[in-house]
């Protein structure tokens, strides 16, 4: 009858026949908390949760191949490559080449220690970061930052002489203690610039005060300890960057030069190579970008992960998706990549335990 | 810090030639010394204490002898060093013949030779208008420093 053939004809339109996925894709399956509750596991069930638990889930498995990855898992050997390269127990010891990147809030924030875990036990290669994200990480070492609300009022934070960063709050008083230790090394700085010829960079001069910090708990202090550099071409937007202006009025004539910079983070890139190139990048901005030029001069980075919150619509380079960056050169096409939707003070921290820390602890 | 600014050496060694003055008292119209030089304050802007450290004064003055603009950022709890400036009046006597120098009538009645003709080009044509003419002309000199210049002058009428 009519009404039949309508049904179904209804009923292939509604119910159309599906292709199977069985064997192609991963099942979804959360954790089952009836197991008790066990933190490694609980993790490693977010690659089957989905969205950005399975982001995080790829992420985590794509820093774990940057940390297995050796020269000797490259079977073919070129001709033209040194008697070095082709030593068996050399190719065995060749690591990929790890860039960290990251905000300045996220050192304002509690991940500054997990930045400085990584540090200390030199499991990354180069940092980059902007000027918050560097005195932010001195200044603790002077004096605390506090946890606030995002909903403090502004002008009665003014009046007290407290700096909001999001739900943190930095007394002004901070700042000072900062100026006071800072302005007397860029005088001893400005001296051995006259006197010895000594050209600072941002580099050299954040080699300096991690050196002079001297303090543990800090990052900076690390990267000097370890002989990691720390990239930060943006120096004067910032704290450190009011401190130059002042020191400039009192003492002038203390030259940074970004040029030889420069040089030295593309070599880290260019140079790299036998070894693979890896980006760890949280937030965007700056160090985002910063890393991804550096990669596209040896044709792009092996690895990236990149956590943030951007988006790509507004066309920014914060938000933009790693494959952006492969059309540019910054990431190869063959790359292994994971953009992970979510705010860092969630994710690193997860991320780091179930990839560096866990490596570092098994026997 | 200028703390440890040095003072030009004098030959008298009466008082000396600036005193120290907190920043943050420092007002529009005042002297400060920039970078060793004699300055009157044309502009004091302070920003209150937060990111960039404490508290902090910026000046913007004018040497006092050259019409430079010079300028400052102290943070406002230092102490600034502020230039003794004095102002003397003399009776002009002469205008030396190689053209360089007065001769003025000092108080006590002896004569000071030392003092320059004045850089500035109206109050040069002034002068020496006004010293041709026969004028009685009183000269001011301001001084700091160590250093003196010509700063004003008018013509006095005949009793």
């Amino acid at each position: 009858m009519e009404e039949d053939r309508v049904l179904s004809s209804v009923h292939s339109t509604v119910f159309k026949e599906s292709e199977s996925l069985e064997g192609k894709c991963d099942k979804i399956e959360g954790y089952d908390f009836n197991q008790g509750v066990n933190y490694p596991k609980l993790l490693r069930s977010m690659l089957t949760t989905g969205f950005q638990a399975s982001n995080l889930g790829e992420a985590i498995d794509v820093v774990n191949q940057m940390l297995d990855w050796r020269l000797a898992d490259e079977t073919t050997v070129p001709e033209d490559c040194s008697e070095e390269e082709k030593d068996p127990s050399y190719r065995e010891s060749v690591k990929c080449k790890i860039f960290l990147g990251f905000t300045s809030n996220l050192v304002s924030s509690g991940v500054r220690d997990t930045i400085r875990y990584l540090v200390q036990h030199h499991m990354v290669d180069v940092i980059v970061t902007t000027t918050g994200g560097v005195e932010e990480d001195l200044i603790k070492c002077l004096a605390p930052t506090f946890k606030g609300d995002f909903s403090l009022p502004g002008a009665y934070l003014r009046s007290k002489g407290l700096n909001r960063i999001g739900n943190l709050l930095v007394p002004n008083d901070n700042y000072c203690k900062f100026e006071d230790w800072i302005i007397p090394i860029f005088d001893q700085m400005l001296k051995e610039q006259k006197e010895e010829n000594v050209l600072w960079t941002p580099s050299k001069l954040l080699a300096r005060l991690g050196k002079e910090i001297n303090n543990e708990s800090s990052y900076l202090y690390w990267a000097y300890k370890m002989n990691i550099p720390v990239f930060c071409p943006g120096l004067t937007d910032g704290s450190l960057g009011d401190m130059l202006y002042f020191h400039s009025f009192r003492t002038s004539g203390l030259v940074i030069d970004v040029v030889q910079d420069i040089r030295a983070m593309n070599g880290e890139a260019v140079h790299a190579t036998p070894r693979k190139t890896g980006m760890i990048i949280l937030g965007g901005g700056l160090p985002k970008h910063h890393i991804c030029n550096a990669n596209m001069m040896r044709n792009g980075a092996d690895y990236a992960v990149f956590i943030n919150t951007g988006q790509e619509f507004d066309g920014s380079d914060s938000g933009a998706r790693p494959d952006e960056a492969v059309s540019w050169g910054k990431i190869r096409g063959s790359a292994k990549t994971v953009k992970v939707y979510c705010d860092a003070t969630i994710a690193f921290p997860l991320l780091v335990a179930e990839t560096f820390a866990s490596k570092r602890t098994k026997p | 810090m200028s703390d440890e600014e040095h003072h030009f050496e004098s030959s008298d060694a009466g008082a000396s030639k600036t005193y120290p003055q907190q920043a943050g008292n420092i007002r529009k119209g005042g002297y400060i010394v920039i970078k060793g030089r004699p300055c009157k304050v044309v502009e004091v802007s302070t920003s209150k204490t937060g990111k960039h450290g404490h508290a902090k004064c910026h000046f913007v003055a004018i040497d006092i002898f050259t019409s430079k603009k010079l300028e400052d950022i102290v943070p406002s709890s230092h102490n600034c060093d502020v230039p003794h400036v004095n102002r003397v009046d003399y009776q002009l006597i002469d205008i030396s013949e190689d053209g360089f120098y007065v001769s003025l009538l000092t108080d006590n009645g002896s004569t000071k030779d030392d003092l320059k003709l004045p850089t500035d080009e109206a109050l040069l044509t002034q002068l020496k208008s006004g010293f041709e003419e026969g004028k009685d002309i009183v000269v001011s000199v301001m001084s700091a420093m160590g250093e003196e210049q010509m700063c004003a002058l008018k013509e006095v009428s005949p009793k």
